[in-house]
């Protein structure tokens, strides 16, 4: 496979190829950053099938670090067409082996790109110019396949050994092989290659460069081989050809490998953790990514007032607070343990003079009424919080949420699938003046005040859409946008609408 | 009323704007205090809002509501 000189260079003028995974539902918000913070350029191709973003930029990880809805950043090694599917299993595995089998020079323009690229992390400081001769030395030799593999999994046995020993020092050993995001904490990178070595019979061993693969599989290919069988594959044949050693804990390099339906992609994360990691925020509720998202859409303006009122430990106003500074938030809650949580958090990211707390309900708010122009918030989902009747005070909550906001303000809602469907009952009325709606007089109204959930959603929607109707000074709720988007285990969806006044627009 | 000596009047004097040092003062209690433990009152009913650990509880009784 030919080299790529383009990216190889890396020079400041010239924009070197990356690429982000996202989230499920992610990806749009990815494509639209930075809003002017970086100059990114991105491809066309935005692979929505995994989840990446694929783009070129003229910036440094400084910058690219920056990205608020991403999970993990990559630096792309290749892309190529989806893995041609063969009945021989060895015949693919071979193709496999084919995209990080390289000569020697590849692999070290892209550590020297690579370590160029931390220089300022301080990490690249303990792989020495030695090392590089070290691996040319290597590669030359021929080694026997089985006894480099031995010698992988006394590495692995020797690191776990290790995290047991080294006392007082925060150790997670990382799954090899399925494509997990977890990294060590633990920073005896210095210390550890000699300790290696110690084990090692091989005099060279303790200069040699250590990576960890790992590896993702998907579509078609994921039924003919699994991702370890691919990742051992690939890791004996980087070993082989580089005489690199495996290190699960404290690699100096890790290699990214996904193969799905639709390309192969190799590629170098560019930091140890996820993106979605805030360094500013101490204890995470929402998904960081998915709470940028949302600030993202309520169009906050300078001067903006901002309202969560169901904030939680306030991740949403600290990722909205982040980005959009000369806003004022406001988080209410009615648990007293998430507001400490919330209060931690705003204090650990320095943001007290942007964000108040209070503990207030959201049946009830505080708050004068349109004095808002933005509110965002996460409505809990009954399962995995206490508070189970919350789909029944859903047109309380909406109605204060209403009240609140000034006309031409937004309301941006993460909603579960059955909250939506009430939500969008509710709010469908608003806009409409259906005879059906209008017909039904006083008795309606009168009982929208004490609102059951009724089975059958078209009686509810009638019954509340009435005192949304009939609130006329309160105006009605437009409906501005739905986002599908993952939070891991579940999906959820983002409701973005906008106030208009009772008369129109 | 803060419970400590801001010296604020209880009004604002004529032509404060140009009364840097009561301006200083006002901008110290506005910006710069923040009540950890107290109470706010609503100036109309008397209502007091208890203020624990920098955050004031403004949940509503029943009637309140």
């Amino acid at each position: 496979p030919p080299h790529r000189p383009g990216l190889l260079k890396m020079s400041s003028a010239e924009p070197g190829r990356f690429f982000c995974t996202a989230g499920r539902g992610l990806e749009p918000f990815l494509a639209r950053e930075p809003l002017g913070r970086v100059r990114l350029m991105f491809s066309s191709e935005v692979d929505c099938v995994s989840g990446k973003v694929f783009f070129r930029a003229a910036a440094g990880p400084g910058e690219l670090r920056k990205l608020r809805s991403g999970e993990r950043l990559f630096l792309l090694l290749k892309r190529h067409s989806p893995l041609p599917v063969s009945g021989s299993r060895g015949k693919m595995l071979h193709e496999i082996k084919s995209l990080v089998i390289e000569e020697p020079k590849y692999w070290l323009d892209i550590i020297s790109v690579w370590r160029r690229l931390h220089r300022h992390e301080g990490k690249a400081d303990d792989v020495s110019q030695e090392n590089t001769l070290a691996l040319k030395r290597k590669s030359e030799g021929e080694t026997n396949t089985a006894s480099k593999k031995q010698k992988m999994e006394q590495v692995r046995a020797i690191v776990s050994e290790e995290c047991q020993v080294e006392a007082g020092e925060r150790c997670v050993l990382p799954e090899r092989m399925s494509g997990q995001e977890c990294w060590t904490e633990s920073k005896t990178s210095s210390e550890f290659p000699s300790k290696g070595s110690v084990e090692n019979p091989a005099a060279n061993e303790k200069l040699s460069f250590s990576f960890r693969e790992s590896c993702r599989c998907s579509g078609v290919i994921a039924k003919i081989l699994t991702s370890q069988e691919i990742g051992r594959a690939i890791g004996i044949a980087l070993v082989k050809q580089c005489g690199w050693r495996a290190d699960l804990r404290d690699p100096d390099l890790e290699i990214f490998v996904h193969l799905s339906d639709i390309h192969s992609v190799v590629g170098i994360p560019l930091f140890r953790l996820p993106l979605a990691n805030r360094e500013y925020i101490k204890t995470a509720g929402l998904r960081s990514t998915v709470a940028w998202a949302m600030a993202s859409l309520a169009e906050i303006s300078a001067g903006a007032l901002v309202l969560d009122p169901m904030c939680g430990l306030g991740t949403i106003l600290l990722e909205a607070a982040k980005e959009w500074p000369e806003a004022c938030y406001w988080g209410a809650d009615i648990s007293d343990s998430q507001l400490e949580g919330a209060d931690g958090n705003i204090r650990t990211a320095g943001l007290m003079d942007k964000i108040e707390l209070l503990k207030a309900s959201v049946k009830a708010l505080p708050l004068p009424s349109e004095s808002f122009d933005s509110v965002i918030s996460d409505i809990p989902f009954g399962k995995k919080f206490r508070i189970t009747k919350d789909a029944q005070l859903l047109p309380d909550i909406l109605q204060e949420m209403k009240r609140v906001l000034r006309v031409g303000g937004t309301i941006v809602l993460l909603l579960s699938q059955d909250l939506r469907k009430r939500v969008e009952g509710l709010t469908k009325c608003a806009g409409n003046d259906s005879p059906e709606a209008t017909a039904d007089g006083d008795s309606e109204a009168a009982s929208a005040k004490a609102p059951s959930v009724h089975g059958n959603s078209s009686s509810l929607a009638h019954g509340v859409g009435e005192s949304f109707l009939s609130s006329r000074h309160f105006g009605s709720l437009v409906p501005d946008g739905v986002y599908a988007v993952s939070l891991g285990k579940t999906d959820a969806f983002i409701h973005k609408y906008r106030k208009v006044s009772a008369a129109g627009n | 009323k803060l419970g400590h000596p801001s010296e604020l009047p209880p009004e604002p004097v004529p032509n404060y704007e140009g009364d840097e040092e009561f301006l200083r003062r006002l901008h110290h209690v506005l910006l710069e205090v923040e009540v950890l433990e107290g109470a706010l009152q609503c100036p109309d009913s008397g209502r007091r809002f208890p203020i624990s650990k920098g955050v004031p509880n403004m949940l509503l009784t029943e009637d309140e509501a």
